[in-house]
């Protein structure tokens, strides 16, 4: 364990080493004049920006909060038309067949050129942002959701068939689990392109959120608070990603090994109790 | 008698032939807007050919870009670029160096404005309203507004509405905003949309400098000529307003129709531009250091700059001289000759 | 994007017009309504328009008016231009830094951070110092299609069988052999699937461009017709767009087909044939 964690902290130390010299060749080229600072401004502005924005001012977190809620929002609602019309197409072939054309258009058609349409449909306030993002979500949650619920193991299906599953069952119990990872892997695209849509939606006319924070201070030629509002961005995306990755480790408690004992230890103690309160005997493995 | 007009005549068309048969040099300005009335010297001056006169062939960059004019003078693309004080005094503090040669209006622009139908009169009734902005930039026209009656930006909510003209007109017409900030190409717009506007703006708003042209620094050293034929031709246009109105409009009808569809409403806006764009000084586009100096503390409040920046490191009041060396007369015959032809 | 193909279920041939009768039933149902509910003002006409009036404008924008060619002409171009030589870098650049295990380990969380930057912000960026044209477009479309074949192309040649490239290095294989024999075709799929994600991108990339630096181009059109609040002719081009990014999409789709060729049966078998005339040929026998 002491190996494992040393060998990490090594990688992590190199890793440190290579930024710090990225850093220092970014500082050395601006002072020299290869870079135009007023474009890109070197890293100790960025950093001093930072400190600004998340300490002097603390006005980043209102516009934080807000982009986060839009993001949310959005990813939200299209996920639950995406879950919707995924199931219902793979529950029914017709639905799917009739479902399809429209969902591959939406998709094909850049999520930008929509912009402008939206925020003209739904009018100034968080509405335009949330649908923005909603829309352009809601693919990638769609596909994921009716190729994984689709795609069943014939054999498991049919061991399923011959107890005597009823479509319900086969459903809940066998398509829905082995559908899980993928259908979460399609939440974590999307959450990511929710909030690039939000973001979108915002530089095109918002009162307050990440974006137009960044289109303000880059207005103002103030390109390192600029680029830190852009690495907020990327910390929303981060932070958005890991909540998704969290709710999936404990849904999808299979993929790891010490999550599966605990939740199995759990279910074999509650079907002990019930199987015990009926039979007086245990079931299963001691 | 004779002999002298046939020397005159003679040595008019020598005058003439070099300059006809002479290369035009292309000088690149990006402005708010592209030919508009609203810049009503740019049409008067092209189609009374002061910018030929100068060698001169004026190429706008595009505008409708959310990238500041600024960037556009530093890589080269724009000899001269129109830009506010707010953005000019944030280009100094980002450290570009430009110089800002003439002022195009020497009265802002921006306002405050209202339904027609509304019972607002004054700003002070916003307080507790909702406010709305044209865009995050016009959030300051509405901070020295409310300042100006002692209000602040918490004694009302704003929301940005947006640039579109029928937006704008919808959030009047479904009453969502009590009044909105932004400039006079905006009210056109709105009305063109239907709704009447007036305007509420304090006078602590529009007393200040509207917009100003700017040059790279070194761009005066270079291309300094250009410049002051540029400026020169730009002030005559300005000039050609005062003494005859209903030509500028004529001509702003010619280069912009889509302007006039409604006769009216262009009428209006070409209106408001002149009143915009005529210097009030002597001068035309003459620079005051006192106004650049008194606006400052001002915008210090309001956050749009840090530090303030002394006026006469980015002054450069040479090229307006040569801008108004022109003869008034010949302007007044040359507006007189196009209208008999035209009118 | 490869499962979209499987979104689709194919139809049994004898229904196939059947099939195809119904979705145009469906799809005219639809649009029945929607032409209804704006003549009852039911939905804003303001902003729905008529499905009518954009049929109008179909004919206007692409007959008689014709405006759409130009700008449609310009979009594709940027996205064409920017495509081919994002994607041509991404994929040397990565085949360079494949070469070298070391590089590609430190490279990697830039290339994440980058990757993970929306383009729409470095977009000004690039305008700003470059100024407006169509150079600067077509640098942020080639910014916009240079990560997925990089990073899929680094991932395509690290995933090669141990096995098999130490059975090319038994054999005496210089490296340009066990690059063009070994790795290239084995990273083959994941260098499709690379320019596939680039080619999806593209478009988005150059859209991006034109909102920024408006010259023109079909963005600038959807961005002049929305402000005047021309929504028939604005939805014409985002339908443009769609149909854009259909093809491409499709055009992407034979491509990925014609290079990985052993996918298919039956092109395993055209290619397998060819090949082996033409190894007969050079050793000079023919069965």
């Amino acid at each position: 364990m002491m190996d494992r964690l040393s060998v990490h902290l090594q990688s992590l130390f190199k890793h440190l080493i290579v930024f710090a010299c990225v850093i220092a060749l970014w500082e050395g080229a601006a002072a020299v004049g290869l870079v135009d600072v007023i474009l890109l401004p070197p890293p100790h502005a960025i950093a001093g920006s930072i400190w600004d924005l998340y300490v002097e001012n603390r006005t980043i977190y209102r516009h934080f909060t807000i982009t986060f809620y839009e993001a949310f929002a959005g990813f939200l609602i299209g996920g639950a038309f995406g879950l919707a019309l995924a199931v219902g197409s793979s529950l029914n072939d017709s639905f799917r067949r009739y479902v399809s054309p429209y969902a591959i258009v939406l998709n094909v058609t850049p999520g930008l050129a929509l912009t402008p349409i939206v925020i003209a449909w739904f009018g100034f306030g968080y509405s335009s942002k949330i649908a923005l993002g909603a829309i352009v979500c809601f693919f990638p949650i769609f596909v994921n959701t009716l190729i994984a619920l689709s795609r069943t193991d014939g054999d498991t299906l049919e061991m399923f068939q011959s107890m005597g599953a009823s479509k319900g069952q086969v459903f809940w119990k066998l398509r829905v689990p082995a559908a899980l990872p993928m259908i979460f892997a399609g939440f974590k695209i999307a959450i990511t392109t929710a909030l690039v849509g939000a973001v979108v939606a915002e530089f095109s006319q918002a009162t307050a959120g990440i974006g137009v924070l960044m289109q303000r201070l880059s207005f103002a030629l103030d390109m390192s608070g600029a680029i830190a509002a852009l690495l907020s961005m990327s910390l929303l995306g981060l932070i958005l990603f890991t909540i998704i990755e969290i709710i999936d480790d404990r849904v999808v408690f299979w993929r790891r090994g010490s999550r599966m004992e605990a939740v199995s230890r759990r279910r074999l103690a509650r079907w002990k109790t019930s199987a015990g309160s009926s039979s007086g005997k245990p079931i299963g493995r001691k | 008698m004779k002999h002298f007009l046939i020397t005159s005549a003679i040595s008019a068309l020598v005058a003439v032939g070099p300059v006809a048969a002479q290369e035009l040099t292309t000088i690149n300005a990006v402005m708010p807007k592209q030919r508009s009335a609203n810049y009503f010297p740019l049409i008067v001056g092209e189609a009374l050919g002061y910018f030929e006169e100068e060698g001169l062939e004026v190429n706008l960059l595009p505008s409708d870009t959310p990238i500041p004019f600024v960037n556009f003078l530093r890589n080269g693309q724009a000899d001269v670029a129109m830009l506010d004080p707010a953005e000019v005094l944030q280009a100094l503090a980002a450290g570009v160096e430009l110089n800002v040669i003439y002022e195009v209006m020497q009265t802002a622009p921006d306002g405050i404005a209202v339904s027609g139908n509304s019972d607002l009169t004054d700003v002070e009734q916003l307080r507790g309203q909702i406010v709305g902005l044209v865009s995050d930039r016009d959030r300051v026209t509405m901070q020295i507004a409310l300042d100006a009656r002692g209000m602040t930006e918490d004694d009302v909510t704003t929301v940005v509405v947006g640039e579109a003209g029928p937006t704008l007109a919808a959030a009047f017409r479904d009453q969502t905003v009590a009044a909105i900030a932004g400039s006079g190409p905006d009210w056109l717009a709105i009305q063109a949309n239907g709704i009447p506007v007036s305007l509420i703006t304090p006078a602590e708003v529009s007393n200040k400098p509207g917009n100003t042209f700017a040059v790279a620094s070194g761009t005066l050293e270079e291309k300094g000529d250009l410049i002051e034929g540029y400026l020169r031709a730009w002030s005559k246009g300005m000039y050609v307003a005062t003494i005859a109105p209903e030509v500028v409009a004529r001509m702003a009808q010619d280069a912009v129709p889509e302007e006039w569809e409604d006769a009216n409403f262009g009428q209006q806006y070409l209106n408001n531009a002149i009143r915009l764009n005529v210097s009030v000084t002597e001068t035309l586009g003459g620079l005051n250091t006192g106004t650049w100096e008194s606006i400052q503390p001002a915008m210090q409040k309001f956050g749009l700059i840090t530090d303030m920046i002394a006026a006469d490191k980015f002054l450069a009041p040479s090229p307006v001289e040569a801008a108004n060396n022109f003869d008034r007369d010949e302007i007044a015959q040359e507006v007189q000759a196009w209208k008999d032809a035209n009118m | 994007m490869n499962e979209i193909a499987d979104l689709t279920i194919p139809a049994p041939k004898r229904s196939a017009l059947n099939i195809i009768a119904r979705h145009l039933a469906i799809f005219l149902a639809l649009i029945s309504a929607w032409e209804i509910s704006c003549r009852l003002e039911w939905l804003d006409p303001l902003f729905f328009p008529y499905p009518s009036s954009i049929l109008e404008g179909f004919w206007r924008l692409y007959i008689t008016q014709g405006n759409i060619w130009s700008h449609l002409g310009l979009t594709m171009f940027a996205v064409i231009v920017g495509f081919t030589a994002g994607s041509v870098l991404g994929v040397g650049l990565a085949i360079c830094v494949g070469m070298s295990d070391r590089l590609r380990r430190y490279l990697k969380p830039y290339v994440i951070v980058l990757e993970a930057t929306p383009r729409i912000a470095i977009g000004p960026v690039i305008i700003a110092a470059f100024g407006f044209g169509w150079t600067s477009k077509t640098a942020i479309v080639m910014l916009v299609c240079f990560f997925a074949p990089f990073v899929n192309t680094l991932n395509g040649m690290i995933s090669v069988d141990r096995d098999k490239v130490e059975m090319f290095r038994s054999m005496g294989a210089s490296r340009i052999q066990t690059f063009s024999k070994l790795l290239l075709p084995s990273a083959l799929p994941e260098i499709s699937a690379g320019l596939r994600l680039a080619m999806a991108s593209a478009l988005g990339g150059a859209l991006v461009a034109e909102f920024i630096a408006s010259n023109a181009g079909l963005g600038v059109l959807i961005t002049q017709y929305t402000g005047t609040l021309n929504m028939a002719s604005a939805f014409v081009c985002v339908l443009t767009l769609s149909a854009l990014g259909y093809f491409i999409f499709r055009g992407m789709e034979a491509v990925d087909r014609f290079i990985i060729f052993w996918a298919d049966r039956d092109r395993i078998e055209a290619v397998g044939r060819k090949r082996l005339a033409a190894w007969h040929s050079r050793l000079g026998d023919r069965p």
